[in-house]
């Protein structure tokens, strides 16, 4: 974490009419971090991405991306920063060269280079069959990497990808995993992916910020994340009996520390506020069942990330 | 600057590719040929018209004039109708906004390319008429013929330019093509049919003419009070078909073509319009005579531009579109 800070953002709000969609946002990302960006659908996430690219202004409070200023230098912004928005369009009629050279045009690449820099990333994105076929022939995932080489061509130091495997078979959200974690290590990419898949993100993000209704809750690491609610004191085991009878839960449920408890068949779920294993093994073993599986259960991030959407 | 110059290039790349182009010049460049043809038999059949009747005269009702009152607005809507909303709609218009350029240079582009495209179409038009005229006739235009058609060429690109920017002012409005495109069919049959009828409805509300109109009763016909009825008419239903920007076109243009009285609406070729009586007026009279339309013309186009210009510096982009 001692790297310096290539986006902070201050107070950032974001009013459409009278809703919130980001509610004074105070955000940090470190230069060279791969950042995931949580939230369910409609928390925020784009808007802010929208307002960090100068496509959108913000209500009140600021940001500074890459150093500059995102409303009073959004140019510069645009200039060392590259966005993938959500639902990218291209020019259906042209093919991915062109289209590719047409935004290497806009960003004041001189000719020859854009032809250099177009052919090495339709080759790196996987495109290079394809350089010359109109984009309207495009699968959705062959028009995701053209969208991924096109936020490349400006050799940004940071990118912002929203949403980039929506849609996508789980090949293709594979490769593009990949590509970004490849980007961001051989090339120090700062790499800013909003997602509300947290599957993607766990197995690609070092960092993840959860904003929830326009909010920020956690900004953290995953492990911390899951500690953090694990030290709440949450916790449950999963028991396999041979035979379970209406005395024995009610046994199980009078222990202390036991919170509830769930029966599903021969399998018990105890929750509990901390390891009482110990106990419930003989209260078991005195109402005449065997154990035949015992395991702690983790929870998924899934869980661990519905709770802090829940919480306040 | 290089921002406008690098969209400049890329529109106007597509509008030449486009089958929505290729497809309506090849229409215009056919019909005006044909009415080329028509304006030289109509030169040949009335020796007093000069080598610019070929423009508005016609023998079978299509004068080059009346094409481009009929098909002007379709020209230039159909180029601008969905510049914006087409990109909004597709999402590269967010790729490009994402872009490090101003974002002025991307309308400023698109207006441009669909300006230089339609001026290309209109000046090449009437190029090809002269080429085809002038055989046909045995004689060209004279130094005075000559100025007064790149006049006319320059007019023929400002109403152009002015549907264009209609046509850019419904996509920035509109989310939908589909709407835009509604827009532009239901402004174009209101310029170019509905507005003569309701001219002409309210004229004849206004000043009922009692004479049966298949009565050719000579008494009746030329007395001065049924001249001056016929008149008052024809004043009402000028200046209510003045609303449409093609019927200003008309009447700039006949004026700048040397002819009086080519204020009637000339669609169908009916009306006076044809060209007819060839009272040859100085080219300055006839630009201060319709000096009017032609600003107001100009205007139109300049509204029309500043208002999608403002509207789309202000569009903000949401999420989902």
């Amino acid at each position: 974490m001692s790297k310096p800070v290539i986006i902070q953002t201050w107070e950032l709000t974001k009013y459409y009419g009278k809703v919130k969609a980001v509610d004074h946002l105070n955000l940090t990302v470190h230069e060279g971090e791969i950042f995931g960006f949580l939230g369910p659908n409609g928390a925020g996430k784009t808007t802010t991405l929208l307002m960090l690219m100068g496509l959108a202004v913000p209500t009140s409070g600021t940001a500074t991306v890459g150093g500059y200023d995102i409303i009073k230098a959004s140019r510069d912004v645009r200039k060392i920063a590259g966005l993938l928005p959500e639902g990218a369009g291209y020019y259906e009629d042209l093919t991915a060269r062109q289209n590719l050279r047409y935004i290497g045009q806009l960003n004041e690449i001189p000719g020859p280079e854009i032809d250099k820099r177009a052919a090495d990333l339709l080759e790196a994105v996987g495109l290079d069959k394809w350089a010359d076929t109109k984009v309207e022939k495009f699968s959705r995932g062959m028009r995701q990497r053209l969208g991924i080489a096109e936020v490349l061509i400006k050799r940004p130091k940071i990118a912002f990808f929203d949403e980039p495997t929506i849609g996508l078979d789980p090949q293709g959200t594979k490769e593009i995993r990949d590509m970004l974690i490849r980007l961001n290590r051989e090339q120090d990419l700062t790499v800013f992916l909003s997602s509300h898949l947290l599957y993607e993100v766990q197995l690609t993000c070092q960092r993840v910020g959860i904003i929830r209704s326009g909010k920020l809750v956690a900004a953290d690491t995953i492990e911390n994340l899951s500690s953090k609610l694990a030290g709440k004191g949450k916790m449950t085991i999963e028991f396999e009996l041979s035979m379970v009878s209406p005395g024995l839960i009610q046994a199980i449920r009078d222990i202390d520390g036991v919170t509830s408890v769930d029966q599903e068949n021969r399998k018990v779920y105890v929750h509990m506020e901390r390891d009482r294993s110990g106990v419930i093994s003989e209260a078991i073993m005195k109402h005449g069942a065997t154990i035949l599986l015992m395991k702690p259960k983790e929870y998924s991030l899934e869980e661990i990330f519905l709770e802090y959407y829940r919480e306040v | 600057m290089t921002g406008t110059i690098t969209v400049f290039q890329k529109e106007l790349a597509d509008h030449f590719g486009s089958k929505r182009y290729i497809v309506l010049f090849a229409l215009i460049l056919l019909l005006s040929t044909v009415s080329a043809y028509q304006g030289a038999e109509f030169i040949r059949n009335n020796p007093q018209a000069g080598f610019l009747a070929v423009f508005s005269g016609a023998q079978f009702g299509f004068s080059f004039i009346t094409l481009m009152v009929f098909f002007g607005p379709i020209l230039g809507l159909a180029l601008g109708f969905d510049a914006i909303n087409k990109e909004r709609t597709s999402g590269s218009l967010s790729v490009l906004l994402a872009q490090p350029i101003y974002r002025d240079s991307i309308i400023n582009g698109k207006f441009l390319a669909g300006a230089t495209a339609l001026s290309l179409l209109g000046v090449s038009t009437i190029t090809v008429m002269c080429g085809v005229a002038i055989p046909l006739l045995g004689f060209g235009p004279t130094l005075g013929d000559a100025s007064r058609i790149v006049l006319f060429a320059l007019l023929t690109v400002l109403y152009l330019a002015f549907w264009l920017g209609l046509g850019l002012l419904y996509s920035t409005v509109t989310k939908k093509t589909s709407t835009s495109i509604l827009m532009s069919v239901a402004t174009w049959l209101f310029c170019s049919i509905v507005i003569t009828i309701v001219a002409a409805l309210v004229a004849n509300t206004l000043v009922p003419v009692s004479t049966p109109m298949g009565s050719f009763d000579q008494r009746i016909i030329q007395t001065t009070e049924y001249t001056a009825l016929l008149q008052r008419r024809s004043a009402i239903q000028t200046n209510i078909q003045r609303i449409s920007p093609a019927s200003l076109y008309n009447e700039a243009c006949s004026s700048i073509l040397g002819m009086t009285g080519g204020g009637m609406f000339g669609f169908m070729g009916l009306g006076r319009g044809a060209g007819t009586p060839f009272q040859s007026l100085e080219l300055t009279q006839g630009i201060i005579a319709v000096w009017p339309q032609i600003t107001a013309i100009a205007v139109g186009l300049v509204v029309c531009f500043a208002m999608s210009y403002m509207l789309f510096l202000r569009l903000e982009i949401r999420p989902g579109g």
